[in-house]
């Protein structure tokens, strides 16, 4: 009973080229075309994407060099890159491309929240192809609709990604296993010990820029406070990811002791996603306008990212960074003022009556109800700030912490005053998370349903989806988006960042253009 | 002797018949959604038809009844389910990661029992001296101190101060000493009070002055009589550290990243992993009814007065 596991394996490498990083949980199989226990970043580092989506909104050449759509905007045809290997040295061609796309297709259901597999599934079922050979190197994607977004969801880390048709099950359906995690990556997977360790390799044969160091050793830490340790004592090089609760990477008070450790390096990513609190337009008291411009001008939220962000997350404005496709609409944003969150309540009729702490008018009080995960230190704090700011203009918020799942719930049923939320982050928004306030499950539409133009909303998210001309859709986002500021509809508190702390002797680190794309093959140690 | 081991061997079905009923009636009646869950895991938005899908997938659409009884008539063959999560057999990754536990927590009682034994009696022997107020203190502190914060406090000193032991994972030996430690402090400090208690009681017991008045010597008298009755209550405690430890388990897997069931059974919650959890539980309500076994047989043969009441029944 006291002796060392069987099986127990020797140690991984260690030295100068290998570079430690820690994750928070298992990384499944690596399978490119299946969600959890499969990460994201893991995905990311074999397996990928016919384009890449960059930090400006973007998108350019990956696995094809180029790529047409046809003036319906209903079909896009890649000319794939000639050099370019699978790890186990199959050729990456027109017809693994097609393999891959019906894999995909075969588990369609699982990816229904996409709507660029939708649409594939829509042609596929009309008698389409989906995926087209038209010759060795030059494949057709053949969609249903128009759908603009089809060349950004392509370029996400799942599902749309390319595995060694040698790697696939007899089959051909990947939901089912895969043989092994084969991609065109710069890494390879050369030993996976469940929940110990992960261990990638060079991939020697890689058509671009190969990776600076020879391995990487990703350990699981599940802790945030063990993977504080972890770098302290040297167990791991680099620390990239979320801050703060339920990251997985490290809580924002450690970040902030970073920041003032000589020989350490902390950095902050640009704006990744927003996160907002949803105003309910279709519940009392926040049907009223005036309530809920009030509720924004009310809140200090210089002082939430001051003091609960530790200025890690920067204070956002709009719904969306201006930094996002389409998003930069020059929006007035409301400013901290009690003076004018006093003046729209008063103008209203929401009066303060000697001795009473709270507003009411025609003799309901001015309450409601703040819902957020109550596990969720952040959220908390978050809320108990916006309770404390608008009590001092006379608005009572009633504090409800919940299961998260709970408070899930609440969001699809709109049984909700205000609710936290945020947007699905690059390179989703503006396009899905839009496209999301159309679903009845979701908390925006709950939100915007007392809107008196939210049909015209919902016809213009659908419009916005299909249009062909750029100059159409930014119109019909700025109508979509304008018509949600000047509604009030929703309170953007910070943008969410990564964070990156390594210590001097690193070089090559920079943030990955979205949440999960961990760039680690620029990384080295000097 | 047998009869009655088997006896209570037979019991351990209708009890764990009972406990997988009101585990698997409890997680359905709580709030949370394992579909939900899953969607959450995998950055899926949670949409009426991605819930269907989920939902449809984990077998959560059939009647809680048909649930039940489907997943009771697989657990008699041995087959708990796939892991929502990982999609992998239950038993088998439950399998993968007890030992790992069991090596951490077969330690700390062996641990907590070569170090209560030795300071629990000099404790009593030295009542009132420099010894037996070092080792009060010591226990004093050791019961009140956190094993959270304790774990934390070890690896500052000796990894991050010292860098005499590795902080994190598993490894060597060097890796285990840690979360032994952090597991076996308050037991260890509880267990040396109680000896201590125990032994003070017997020593003033008539049986001592008896032995003592016909001429025994005091060690005869100690290690023979007085320790040998002072350690019927230790058994007892035994019993409740094993609990202890597989608590104690959860918090030290999770600070010291060590890949074993606790932390394993921690993640299964917090995803609303059923199946896990089920089969966590399960296993654990066997252990215990099996440690509460050893407890009474451990009695037993301690004491030919337990002996002598088992035998006439």
């Amino acid at each position: 009973m006291f002796t060392a596991l069987p099986g127990a394996l020797a140690a991984p490498p260690e030295g100068k080229d290998v570079l430690v990083y820690s994750w928070n949980s298992n990384m499944g199989e690596f399978n490119p075309h299946l969600y959890s226990p499969n990460q994201m970043f893991s995905q990311n580092l074999i397996y990928e994407p016919l384009v890449h989506y960059r930090a400006d909104g973007t998108v350019t050449p990956c696995l094809a060099e180029s790529w047409v759509i046809s003036p319906d905007g209903r079909e896009y045809t890649f000319k794939l890159r000639k050099d370019v290997r699978f790890s186990d040295g199959q050729p990456f061609n027109a017809m693994a491309v097609k393999r891959n796309i019906d894999a995909i297709m075969f588990n369609h259901e699982r990816h229904q929240w996409l709507e660029l597999i939708n649409q594939l599934w829509k042609a596929k079922e009309a008698g389409k192809e989906p995926a087209t050979v038209l010759d060795e190197y030059t494949v057709k994607l053949t969609l249903h609709d128009p759908y603009y977004p089809a060349l950004q969801e392509l370029a996400l880390i799942r599902p749309v990604r390319f595995l060694s048709p040698a790697a696939m099950p007899e089959s051909g359906n990947t939901s089912k296993g895969i043989k092994a995690p084969i991609g065109t990556g710069p890494w390879k997977m050369v030993e996976s010990v469940k929940s110990e360790y992960v261990l990638m390799e060079r991939n020697e044969d890689y058509w671009g820029d190969k990776t600076k160091t020879k391995y990487l050793l990703i350990k699981i830490i599940p802790d945030t406070n063990a993977r504080v340790v972890a770098f302290e004592t040297g167990q791991i090089d680099l620390i990239y990811g979320g801050a703060g609760h339920g990251s997985g990477q490290i809580g924002l008070d450690s970040f902030e002791n970073y920041r003032h450790v000589p020989g350490v390096v902390t950095k902050i990513s640009g704006p990744l996603a927003t996160r907002a609190l949803a105003l309910n337009t279709n519940r009392f008291p926040t049907n009223d306008i005036a309530v809920r411009k009030a509720i924004l001008h009310a809140v200090d939220r210089d002082a939430m990212v001051k003091h609960i962000f530790m200025d890690v997350e920067q204070r956002a404005d709009t719904l969306f960074s201006p930094s996002f496709p389409y998003c930069d609409l020059k929006l007035k944003p409301y400013d901290f003022s009690r003076d004018k969150a006093e003046a729209l309540l008063d103008k209203a009729g929401w009066v303060l009556a000697d001795g009473a702490k709270y507003r009411s008018k025609d003799g309901k009080e001015l309450a409601l109800d703040l819902c957020f995960a109550g596990n969720d230190t952040l959220m908390k704090s978050v809320a108990e700030v916006v309770q404390g700011d608008l009590k001092k203009v006379g608005i009572k918020v009633n504090l409800v912490g919940e299961e998260k799942d709970s408070n899930l719930a609440r969001q699809k049923s709109g049984e909700f005053g205000m609710i936290f939320g945020s947007t699905f982050g690059a390179p989703y928004d503006p396009h899905s998370f839009v496209s999301s306030m159309r679903v009845p499950s979701h908390a925006d539409y709950q939100a915007q349903l007392g809107l008196p133009m939210k049909a015209d909303i919902d016809k213009a998210i659908g419009q916005v989806l299909v249009s062909v001309d750029k100059t159409k859709r930014q119109e019909l986002y700025r109508y979509i988006l304008g018509t949600l500021h000047e509604n009030a509809v929703y309170m953007p508190i910070t943008y969410l960042t990564n964070i990156m702390v390594y210590r001097d002797g690193l070089k090559g680190a920079h943030f990955g253009p979205t949440k999960d794309e961990i760039p680690f093959e620029t990384i080295y140690k000097d | 002797m047998t009869r009655y081991i088997l006896k209570r061997l037979l019991l351990l079905i209708p009890i764990l018949l009972a406990v997988s009923l009101v585990v698997f009636t409890i997680l359905r009646l709580g709030h949370g959604d394992p579909a939900m869950a899953y969607l959450r895991l995998s950055s899926i938005p949670p949409t009426d038809q991605a819930l269907e899908v989920a939902r449809h997938e984990l077998g959560l659409d059939k009647p809680f009844a048909v649930q039940y009884v489907s997943w009771l008539g697989k657990a008699v063959r041995g087959d708990f389910g796939i892991s929502y999560v990982t999609k992998k057999p239950v038993l088998d990754e439950i399998l993968y990661y007890l030992p790992n536990t069991l090596i951490l927590a077969g330690y700390s009682l062996a641990l907590t029992l070569l170090l209560s034994l030795p300071l629990g009696m000099i404790s009593a022997l030295k009542k009132d001296r420099l010894p037996d107020h070092m080792t009060r203190g010591l226990s004093f502190f050791g019961v009140s101190i956190p094993n959270f914060f304790l774990g934390f406090v070890l690896i500052w000193i000796f990894s991050i101060k010292l860098h005499w032991l590795p902080p994190l994972g598993k490894g060597g030996f060097s890796h285990m000493i840690l979360p032994i430690l952090t597991m076996s402090c308050m037991s260890l400090c509880i267990n040396t009070r109680l000896i201590r208690s125990t032994m003070l009681d017997n020593m003033h017991s008539r049986y001592v002055l008896y032995a003592r008045a016909r001429g025994l010597s005091e060690s005869v008298v100690v290690g023979r009589h007085v320790l040998t009755n002072s350690l019927i209550p230790v058994i007892t405690a035994i019993g409740m550290h094993a609990g202890e430890l597989f608590g104690g388990a959860v918090i030290a897997e999770s600070i010291f990243a060590w890949p074993g069931v606790g932390r394993y059974a921690v993640s299964a919650i917090y995803n609303r992993d059923y199946p896990v959890m089920q089969c966590f539980i399960l296993i654990m309500t066997t252990i215990f009814v099996l440690m509460n076994l050893a407890v009474d047989i451990g009695y037993a043969w301690l004491d030919p007065r337990i002996r002598m009441q088992g035998d006439d029944q």
